[in-house]
């Protein structure tokens, strides 16, 4: 007797890609692949996972992109709803907690999404990365890589940034990963998704994210004269007019710089 | 019961140099989350020239080992020489192939420097690696094998640079293997890194996490 055929509804699907962010004393970078897959098959090459929310706070975004484009639409929506109740962005650690209750308030049919916030601390200036789990569980960290090659890329940091299994010549301070200056951290996100790249299929066709600039800072900056080997080989850089970002624009906080990052990367 | 490739942990990795090549293992045995022993080394030599690293399921660690410990010692009385690197590859391939169909659960990486001979007077290098049923890989950089792979290529194609000095592939492979393998639960407890040269090869214990 042939089995009757049974049909069934599989609400969830993996697009692939990663997302990666590193936070230093006055500034924060954030970036992902915008590679857009579906198995072997490649949906989009050119897909944004990196959302900007404020004029301080950036969101990357990896997993099954319906639930990840849907899940940002609602963050924009309660920042936009809290700019109108309170006249002022929402600082980057209320973000985090917020993102936090609206995952778990799905905690029975979870948003299938890996999600790491970076940007700038409102009290102190400081760099800031947090990364969350799909139902809510989060953290501060200095770095953070998520998504298909999440494995590739977190030893490497650990290595470049957390300086693991490195010993301080007889004499002289333990390494501080917050003193990274921003062409070191630039080139380890270029290194970084190269190898990735490499190695696993669903990483590819662009880099693209952002770097925050701190009010305070003064080192230096990525645009302008005398600023040359900040920038990684191949990479361009725009300056975001707050105006032009697509956040609560009115009260945009002051001082803080965004900057969009963008790098080809290897096409064999 | 998980696979058998998960049941033991361990990793083995492989890089060459200018004129070196450079294996190395993590010491870990276990029995799943269990660890039993801080001293399980995987990478073996098969003469001065040449080594072997057989990580997997531990048990065909050790039968493999012996097994091909009997091979070698058999072909070097009867043809009166020590094997090549690229041979002793070719033998181990045909080994697992001809159990294709019950594989022994071991994914081999091998790294040596074959002698000097009349038709190959300057020899390269050689490091390769091969599945569980003996398909051969032979790149150019480096292999990597066992519980912590992923993690092993992520930081392997971050570090790795061509033409490195036998001190500097020391360097590069063991944090290469440290990092890797403090990402994964079941690989660590200590490491091991053989460096080979033409007329020496240099074996270091490494100080690393032990949890």
């Amino acid at each position: 007797m042939p089995e009757a055929i049974q049909h069934r509804f599989d609400p969830y699907s993996s697009n692939g890609g990663s997302i990666l962010a590193i936070a230093g004393k006055d500034f924060a970078v954030v970036a992902g692949d915008t590679r857009q897959s579906e198995g072997y098959s490649i949906q989009s090459r050119y897909q944004k996972k990196v959302f900007p929310l404020t004029s301080k706070a950036i969101l990357a975004v990896n997993g099954f992109a319906a639930d990840g484009n849907n899940f940002v639409k609602r963050v924009k929506q309660r920042l936009e709803w809290y700019t109108h109740a309170h006249n002022k962005e929402m600082p980057i650690k209320s973000i985090a907690r917020l993102i936090q209750t609206m995952l778990y308030a799905r905690r029975m049919f979870p948003y299938y999404v890996y999600n790491v916030l970076a940007g700038i601390e409102e009290d102190d200036g400081t760099g800031a990365v947090y990364s969350f789990d799909p139902v809510g569980s989060y953290e501060r960290e200095t770095c953070r890589a998520a998504g298909a090659a999440q494995s590739l890329l977190q030893p490497f940091l650990d290595n470049q940034i957390y300086f693991r299994n490195h010993t301080p010549a007889p004499g002289q301070p333990p390494f501080d990963p917050s003193t990274h200056p921003l062409s070191t951290v630039l080139s380890i996100l270029v290194d970084s998704f190269s190898s990735a790249t490499e190695r696993h299929i669903e990483v590819g066709d662009f880099l693209e994210g952002y770097v925050i600039l701190s009010p305070g800072r003064t080192s230096d900056d990525l645009i302008g004269e005398g600023v040359k080997g900040v920038l990684p080989e191949g990479m361009t850089v725009e300056e975001q007019d707050p105006e032009d970002l697509d956040v609560q624009s009115a009260v945009a906080g002051k001082g803080c710089r965004v900057f969009l990052v963008r790098k080809e990367l290897k096409r064999d | 019961m998980g696979s058998p490739m998960e049941m033991n942990g361990g990793s083995v990795i492989a890089m060459t140099g200018k004129d070196c090549v450079a294996i190395a293992s993590d010491l870990r045995l276990g029995q799943q989350a269990v660890g039993l022993s801080a001293d399980f080394e995987k990478v073996f030599p098969i003469n001065n020239q040449l080594y072997v690293g057989l990580p997997g399921f531990a048990t065909d660690t050790y039968t493999l080992r012996e097994h091909l410990r009997f091979r070698v010692n058999m072909y070097r009385m009867k043809e009166e020489r020590e094997i090549t690197p690229k041979t002793f590859a070719h033998l181990l391939s045909s080994t697992l192939y001809e159990k294709r169909f019950g594989p022994y659960f071991i994914e081999p990486v091998i790294a040596g420097i074959p002698a000097p001979s009349a038709i190959d007077p300057d020899p390269k290098p050689f490091i390769c690696n091969m599945d569980t049923i003996g398909c051969i890989t032979t790149p150019k950089d480096f292999v990597v094998a066992g519980t912590a792979t992923d993690k092993l290529y992520g930081v392997a194609e971050g570090l790795w640079e061509p033409d490195l000095e036998p001190e500097d592939l020391f360097e590069t492979i063991s944090q290469t293997l440290l990092a890797a393998v403090d990402r994964d639960c079941i690989s660590g407890w200590g490491a091991v890194v053989h460096v080979i040269t033409k007329d020496k090869i240099i074996t270091r214990h490494l100080k690393g996490r032990m949890d």
